[in-house]
């Protein structure tokens, strides 16, 4: 094939692939809910993109796609702050080959990030001040925990498909 | 300069495609996400709970029964408690189905299948069976973000309807509210009806929102009750999305305005010189709806008559 197609292809894919998160956001599918709250699948994407490329590229997904979520939410507090650091952090993680790349440890690592980002916005909320600080902290255990487990849970089937499909392309890139 | 150049020619489409990547998520916060929202509620239609149309009809027509039920009700109530004084809210709105939930776990909010090109606005108000539902928050072409009450963000003035205490509620996530009351000592109690108060600048009054469920007095800074909400928000499919009743020129709406605002129309919708001067007291122009002040259909009637 030839290269600038196959470049093309892999953006397409890649952009078809978020699309698909942003669309299942918003739907609460039966028998994916905890709770009423459903997976983080903008986490699960940005992790499955951070954990092997540079923190910049993390960092600029993270923050992208933020941006999006804020605007199909509200500005403030702010995603791209939250989903920007969990780009960076990921892709960190990957740099110290801390943790073997797989299934089991990028579930771990979606269930880590979940926490993560759910404490950036209940730090962000608790800055804002329009409510107590137990109100907040109560939610964050209740969102955090729920969002963690889920999207733990579902991260293998973002990350699966996205993983091979990306692997086969730098294979192809190299060759 | 030649590192600079080197650097660039390596990275350059590196950092354009992320520029390109940043720009165009800025693009999709600033439209408020409607582009997203709009092949969301183009791919969700066929999912959509569309049951036959007689079925359909069938709902929407008990909906707004028991809606104008509620609306009765309550107007009836409010006859009896303050004489001379109301407002009907005539039930005009639009059926919109509810077709997506909130896209983050700290907000409480919905879509509705519905948008500008059907007529919706920011600022409407959306109610559903058993009460008050939310607040239109943004507007795509065939979509609306609504945001419910039961967002910590969302204030709603509520009044219990017994005793009449005023307070403004403050939602809890789920289907929770706190109400803090204005009074320092309320007459409350576990299972008194709440309902939108008359003062409440957003919502037009006498909506139920809800049940309390508890009360606490000795709460400082001041005494709070747990409201039930009514409205059943994790299976409701259908909904209402009033217009909102803030005037455009007015951010103020509490009633004071508002018999202000018709009493100086009041003399352009009667030119008769014997009913001008009743309709400039301010206690006239009450029992007259609103609405339709506004709409103009009265003046035919009036002249009809003479």
């Amino acid at each position: 094939m030839h290269p600038q197609t196959r470049r093309l292809l892999n953006t397409l894919v890649t952009l078809a692939s978020l699309l698909l998160c942003l669309l299942i956001l918003p739907s609460r599918l039966p028998g994916m809910t905890l709770l009423g709250i459903g997976p983080n699948w903008l986490l699960i994407w940005v992790v499955s993109w951070s954990v092997k490329r540079s923190q910049f590229l993390g960092a600029a997904a993270g923050i992208a796609l933020g941006l999006i979520q804020d605007g199909m939410t509200s500005a403030v507090p702010s995603h791209a702050i939250s989903l920007g650091i969990v780009g960076i952090l990921t892709a960190r993680l990957q740099k110290h080959r801390y943790i073997q790349e797989d299934f089991i440890s990028v579930a771990l690592i979606v269930f880590g990030m979940s926490l993560v980002a759910e404490g950036i916005t209940a730090v962000q909320y608790s800055f804002l001040g329009q409510r107590s600080l137990t109100e907040i902290w109560d939610d964050q255990q209740l969102v955090g925990l729920s969002s963690a487990i889920l999207s733990s849970l579902w991260a293998p089937v973002v990350y699966f498909p996205l993983n091979v499909w990306w692997g086969r392309m730098k294979l192809l890139e190299s060759s | 300069m030649y590192s600079l150049r080197r650097w660039w020619d390596r990275h350059g489409l590196q950092v354009g495609l992320v520029a390109i990547a940043i720009a165009g998520a800025w693009g999709v916060q600033q439209t408020q996400g409607a582009l997203i929202f709009e092949i969301f509620s183009t791919i969700t239609r066929p999912f959509q709970s569309s049951p036959s149309a007689q079925d359909q009809i069938e709902k929407a027509r008990m909906m707004a029964q028991s809606e104008r039920l509620v609306e009765l009700e309550n107007q009836n109530l409010k006859l009896k408690e303050l004489l001379g004084y109301v407002t009907k809210t005539k039930s005009q709105g639009i059926i919109a189905p509810l077709i997506g939930r909130s896209s983050d776990h700290w907000w409480q909010q919905v879509t509705l299948g519905r948008g500008s090109s059907d007529g919706i606005k920011k600022d409407d108000i959306v109610t559903g069976a058993g009460g008050l539902v939310g607040r239109v928050q943004s507007v795509s072409a065939n979509t609306s973000r609504v945001l419910l009450i039961s967002d910590p963000s969302a204030r709603v003035g509520v009044t219990i309807s017994r005793s009449r205490n005023m307070g403004f509620m403050r939602g809890q996530g789920a289907n929770r509210a706190v109400m803090e009351f204005f009074d320092k000592v309320p007459d409350v109690r576990p299972g008194d009806m709440v309902s939108t108060s008359p003062v409440s600048e957003l919502f037009p009054a006498g909506i139920p929102v809800g049940r309390v469920e508890s009360v606490n007095l000795s709460k400082s800074p001041a005494p709070e009750a747990i409201i039930e909400l009514s409205v059943p928000i994790n299976v409701l499919e259908w909904v209402e999305v009033k217009p909102s009743k803030i005037l455009p020129d007015k951010q103020l709406s509490a009633p004071p305005p508002v018999q202000d605002t018709r009493s100086t129309e009041e003399p352009q919708i009667y030119p008769d010189g014997s009913q001008s001067p009743e309709a400039e007291k301010p206690s006239e122009p009450q029992p007259n709806d609103p609405i339709d002040a506004s709409t103009e259909t009265p003046p035919p009637q009036e002249q009809d008559q003479p």
